[in-house]
């Protein structure tokens, strides 16, 4: 039976994607793990790893879109009988030719459209896997299955994977205390893209993939991300206070040995993106700070410490929603996978403890508006005027060669909120 | 005191547990007779009426003719009008010959005479392979009856089931199949003293566990009690349960099980395909212990051939304890 690669849904309100490339070839065996093909939906672009190892055969051709949850691809063993092609990748059958089919159509290229050999289980994979023990748990717990990994044969979830997703969650906050680690920051980079890279540094308590609906818009260059200490899959190291941190990310941003880059910081990251300007000043082509941190001491304390406290969706998701203006955009699904990426106990405490040095009392203890003074690269502010953690008026505070941009009906997120109007203002400067 | 624990560490085999059911049956109700061929001088085909001719004679153990469909006519007849006949069929291949007295006429009379007549019979069906007895004397059909309203088909794997699964079909008003593994009939075990019933239609669990849940029946039992060991080494706790009546299905037992495990093997050797596993699985599938599953249903059962006579394929077109232990890792690991 061969493994089916199926389009996989990397962001929320996702329903196809385009295959953008291929990295392997017709027949050619692939490993698993490596890098298969790049896909692009309205929002983002993304490197798919082969789920399996195998030979591929049957993708789909670079420039389809196919729904996802459909293959576009299959894995066969060595050896393994090679199914016929599809007719087509992610049409239902009997959906998409209702209509009666030309009377000059062979009668059995359509007997081979509705069931060629690999298409024998297309149709389940429309649906997610599950036992029904696991849907019967989900269902109790008020989860959808959608977003929960499952571990059983072809993806299927079984109840313990449900049951993982729940054990995640445990009863009290996160403890104060947290195992430090050591090692260099988490940086990751798109493939493709030509000229001057993108650098991008995500806020406190979000990590690189918040990044995907603006890379959608910036896919011409190579975007780099880096991830905060205790952030995403950077080591959990102890911060002594901003200075320390700073430190930390410049030594990232300088083991990029890059030329010149274009940086774009949101919040925290913002205030790390302004401090490392001030120093780097000659490799910074420009600098783009969305609702930076470190222009006044006002911040949501509540939302900071709600988030690093939260152990649950339930209690993740209302402080979620304070990001945003519309607070509709953050689904119950939403939150489930947000949670799910903060599920490490040790991860909210490295955070908690961040958020102690970094925000005591609720205060931004770290000032860079002199460093905002200093620096002579173009700079640009961006900022949702229903921002509810930082208040938009800390941008007013900015020299008047920093260009402002206030963004009506937006929150603190506006690279998520308003991701097209903050690619188009970025990439009129790229 | 000293009775008491002898009464404990009786073992009988389960030929001899069959031969005392019967022997205090005649000996306390004188409506029960045995019938069948070379069930007298001779002691039956696998020597388990033995010597009781010689206690009850020929009035109550009595040789029929080579005709199964004779023999059985005439059990139903006596059944119809007063006794209680024990027939004990050679083979419970056999059965085919007698298939219109036992599915047509003891099964449904009390149906369509609207219960004004009952049939006290019990009959006897020595059953399954392993004997070399090739395809004609060899098969598990223990499905083909329990496809039949009117009857009960019970298959003890114990001596001390045997015995009181006999004298419980014979309290039954109704007509009771009981199938008799052959290779069992040597098998020892510990049987109480005296009179006692087994009750029809309640399976019994041989080994509590919480991984998963193996369905077996008759010889199938202790392959499964066997592989259970095995995993119980390799950390993988199943729970056996042998079904011990094949109609009616003991619903709760099982279905409480695979709420408790979500993982099902059914094990029997009949042949597979519309077998008592598929009446197992079904009875999972459609019922609220759908929801406990963790994985599918795996079924194991006789090849979709005639028993043969080689006894390495004899061997091999019947569930044996490596396939049960295949089957229980996969599923303990979520392989299938």
């Amino acid at each position: 039976m061969p493994v089916e690669v199926i389009m996989p849904k990397v962001d929320m309100d996702m329903a196809k994607g385009k295959i953008v490339t291929w990295y392997a070839s017709e027949g050619d065996f692939v490993t698993k793990g490596a890098p298969l093909f790049d896909i692009e939906t309205d929002k983002a672009a993304m490197e798919i790893e082969a789920p399996d190892s195998g030979i591929l055969h049957h993708p789909a051709p670079e420039g389809t879109d196919v729904p996802i949850g459909k293959p576009v691809a299959w894995l066969y063993a060595e050896g393994e009988a090679v199914g016929a092609p599809p007719a087509s990748y992610g049409a239902e059958p009997a959906a998409a030719s209702p209509a009666p089919a030309p009377v000059s159509e062979p009668e059995p290229a359509r007997a081979e459209a509705v069931a060629p050999a690999p298409r024998g289980d297309v149709a389940l994979s429309d649906k997610q896997r599950a036992t029904p023990r696991a849907r019967a748990l989900a269902r109790e717990a008020g989860l959808d299955l959608d977003g929960i990994p499952g571990t059983g044969p072809r993806g299927r979830v079984q109840a313990e994977d449900v049951q993982a997703l729940l054990d995640r969650a445990p009863a009290f906050a996160a403890p104060v205390a947290f195992s430090a680690e050591t090692g260099p920051l988490s940086v990751t980079r798109t493939k493709g893209g030509t000229g001057t890279p993108v650098v991008l540094i995500h806020g406190f308590a979000s990590d690189a993939t918040s990044w995907a609906p603006l890379e959608a818009q910036l896919k011409h260059r190579p975007i780099i991300r880096i991830e905060l200490p205790g952030h995403g899959k950077s080591p959990k190291l102890r911060i002594a206070n901003f200075a320390a941190l700073v430190k930390d990310v410049r030594r990232a941003f300088d083991d990029l040995n890059l030329e010149q880059v274009h940086l774009v910081g949101h919040s925290l990251g913002g205030a790390l993106a302004l401090a490392i300007a001030d120093t780097r000043e000659r490799s910074i082509a420009s600098l783009t700070l969305i609702a930076p941190a470190g222009l006044g001491p006002e911040v949501n304390g509540d939302a900071l410490s709600g988030i690093c406290r939260a152990n649950r969706p339930e209690s993740l998701g209302p402080w979620l929603r304070r990001l945003v203006a519309d607070e509709t955009i953050i689904t119950d699904s939403y939150v489930r996978l947000a949670m799910a990426g903060r599920a490490d106990p040790n991860l909210r405490a490295a955070q908690s403890a961040l958020a102690e040095v970094l925000f005591p009392d609720g205060v931004q203890a770290f000032d860079l508006r002199a460093a905002l003074e200093r620096i002579a690269v173009p700079t640009r502010i961006l900022w949702g005027k229903q921002d509810d953690i930082i208040p938009w008026h800390h941008a007013l505070r900015a020299p008047g060669r920093a260009a402002l941009h206030l963004f009506g009906g937006v929150g603190h997120m506006p690279q998520i909120e308003c991701a097209d109007e903050v690619g188009q203002l970025i990439k009129a400067y790229i | 005191m000293n009775a008491m624990t002898k009464t404990e560490l009786r073992e009988l085999s389960y030929a001899e547990a069959i031969r005392e059911a019967m022997d205090i049956a005649l000996a306390s109700d004188e409506r029960v007779v045995l019938m069948g061929e070379d069930i007298g001088v001779y002691g039956g085909a696998f020597q388990v009426t033995g010597d009781l001719v010689e206690k009850y004679g020929t009035d109550r153990v009595m040789d029929t003719p080579i005709s199964e469909l004779g023999g059985a006519g005439v059990a139903v007849g006596a059944a119809l009008t007063g006794l209680k006949p024990i027939f004990e069929f050679q083979f419970s291949d056999f059965a085919a010959l007698a298939m219109e007295q036992i599915v047509n006429q003891a099964a449904k009379v009390r149906y369509m005479l609207g219960g004004s007549v009952s049939v006290p019979l019990v009959m006897r069906f020595p059953a399954g392979s392993g004997t070399g007895a090739a395809a004609q004397h060899s098969q598990s059909i223990e499905a083909w009856l329990g496809h039949v309203p009117g009857l009960k088909v019970l298959q003890p794997s114990t001596p001390e089931d045997a015995k009181g699964m006999l004298l419980a079909a014979l309290e039954d008003p109704d007509p009771v199949m009981i199938f008799e593994h052959k290779i069992l009939y040597k098998m020892k075990g510990h049987v109480p003293e005296g009179y006692y019933t087994t009750p029809i239609g309640k399976a019994a669990i041989r080994r509590p566990g919480k991984d998963l849940t193996i369905v077996a029946t008759s010889m199938m039992v202790h392959k499964a009690m066997a592989a259970a060991e095995t995993l119980a080494a390799e950390g993988i706790d199943a729970e056996v349960i042998d079904l011990r009546t094949v109609r009616p299905m003991d619903r709760e037992t099982v279905l409480a099980s695979v709420r408790k495990t979500g993982r099902l093997v059914c094990v029997y050797e009949g042949v597979k395909t519309l077998g008592v596993g598929a009446e197992v699985s079904a009875m999972v599938a459609e019922s609220d212990a759908f929801d406990f599953l963790d994985a599918p249903i795996v079924r194991l059962g006789g090849a979709e051939c005639p028993i043969p006579y080689n006894p390495e394929l004899e061997k091999a077109v019947v569930p044996q304890v490596p396939d049960i232990l295949d089957a229980a890792r996969n599923l303990a690991k979520g392989r299938i």
